[in-house]
């Protein structure tokens, strides 16, 4: 296997991993061009939309262009994975890492699990919930129902993302589950703001990841992937909007 | 007495909002803190009489500012530092009501939350725009004509 090759595999390992959990598209076409022009190729172009990655350069004048592309299939968020590819981007930019160590590193961070165990984001989606619940106007005693009622949707969207393959579905039960367990919980008479509950328990569901994103592309004028991102965020609203709809219209 | 159970949860609520984006270790209390400021801001926007719009603009544009500031310190994405940082302005409150009041039938009502929301919502986007323009000072792309020649 020649260098040019190997050079090909780390940059877009590197871009596949960065564009499934969420960075922004510039900062994946900057990242992989620096990186090929590290490695001493010339005409380096990269092409990145939200769904795929195209990158080509060439390897010494008179030889043919090398070109590659790859799907991305999932878009998931995980900042963590984007910030250590980052950091691997920069030391093989600045001739600290060899092209070996840096493929070593990228697959580790691609097989590595997520940062923080499971449990513990439930537990970070009911304090998000509950908190914002009370800044939303609710009260002290809405604390507890919007708690139990994000833990709820939060457990429902990881389940249902499991065994879902149709996009948006999992958000749509989610937010229908957590809905119907915010409305539960005030007719047992825990609580008394049931639409601040509500808010509070969706919370965690907003897409900001791909909102944030949206905005920069577009600004940094990928068009097209900025596009695509926003109506991935747009998507995601609406389907959380439908399942809370259709629980308020079932229960109340 | 309020404003401080309000910033103790604003800030417990992006912890709980960072660990749910996966934020990296060292950039979870930063985050939690830009969090914090942010909500200030809001409030004492609305206290001195600025319209929401105004008031999410000036707390968006602080967050990001401060957010681009650390980002570069410590090396690490700003998006890792801008997404927490901006949490406390989204219209989820306002969204909400948009849906009630189109389930329940009032759709004037609703158009009326609709807008409100996605001026919020623009409001949040121009705040970030203007951070990012402050700090790509001096990288202009040219739109229309080759300056710099």
């Amino acid at each position: 296997m020649n260098a040019a090759d190997e050079v090909m595999d780390i940059c877009l390992l590197a871009g596949e991993i960065m564009l499934t959990y969420g960075a922004e598209t510039y900062r994946v076409e900057e990242t992989l061009e620096r990186m090929a022009r590290a490695a001493g190729f010339t005409n380096v172009h990269c092409f990145t939309t939200t769904t795929g990655i195209f990158l080509s350069f060439e390897e010494r004048k008179g030889k043919e262009d090398l070109m590659q592309m790859v799907r991305i299939d999932d878009r998931m968020q995980d900042l963590n994975k984007v910030t250590e590819v980052n950091q691997v981007s920069r030391e093989f930019t600045s001739g600290e890492l060899s092209v070996e160590e840096a493929h070593e590193r990228l697959e580790s961070i691609y097989h590595s699990p997520v940062n923080y165990p499971i449990w513990l984001i439930h537990l970070a989606a009911g304090v998000a919930g509950s908190g914002f619940s009370y800044l939303f106007g609710g009260g002290l005693g809405d604390l507890l129902p919007a708690f139990i009622a994000a833990i709820a949707a939060s457990v429902a969207l990881v389940e249902f993302e499991r065994y879902l393959k149709v996009r948006f579905a999992a958000e749509l039960a989610a937010a229908f589950l957590g809905g119907s367990a915010a409305i539960f919980l005030v007719f047992i008479g825990l609580g008394f703001n049931l639409d601040q509950i509500i808010i509070g328990s969706l919370m965690p569901l907003v897409p900001g990841v791909p909102l944030t994103n949206a905005v920069r592309d577009l600004l940094s004028g990928d068009l097209l992937a900025g596009m695509s991102r926003g109506v991935e965020a747009l998507m995601t609203s609406l389907s959380i909007a439908s399942g809370i709809a259709l629980s308020i219209s079932l229960f109340i | 007495m309020n404003l401080l159970i309000e910033s103790v949860l604003t800030f417990a609520a992006i912890i709980g909002f960072g660990i749910i984006f996966s934020v990296p270790r060292r950039a979870l209390l930063l985050g939690g803190c830009i969090g914090v400021v942010t909500w200030l801001v809001l409030q004492t926007g609305t206290a001195i009489g600025a319209s929401s719009v105004i008031a999410t603009v000036m707390a968006s544009l602080t967050a990001a500012t401060i957010a681009h500031l650390l980002a570069k310190k410590i090396r690490i994405p700003v998006t890792t530092l801008s997404i927490p940082g901006i949490l406390p302005l989204v219209p989820g409150s306002r969204a909400y009501f948009t849906m009630l009041s189109f389930v329940e039938g009032e759709y004037i009502q609703g158009l009326e939350y609709g807008v409100e929301t996605m001026l919020q919502a623009g409001a949040i986007a121009a705040g970030l725009v203007l951070a990012l323009s402050i700090f790509s000072f001096g990288k202009g792309i040219g739109n229309r004509y080759e300056t710099g020649h």
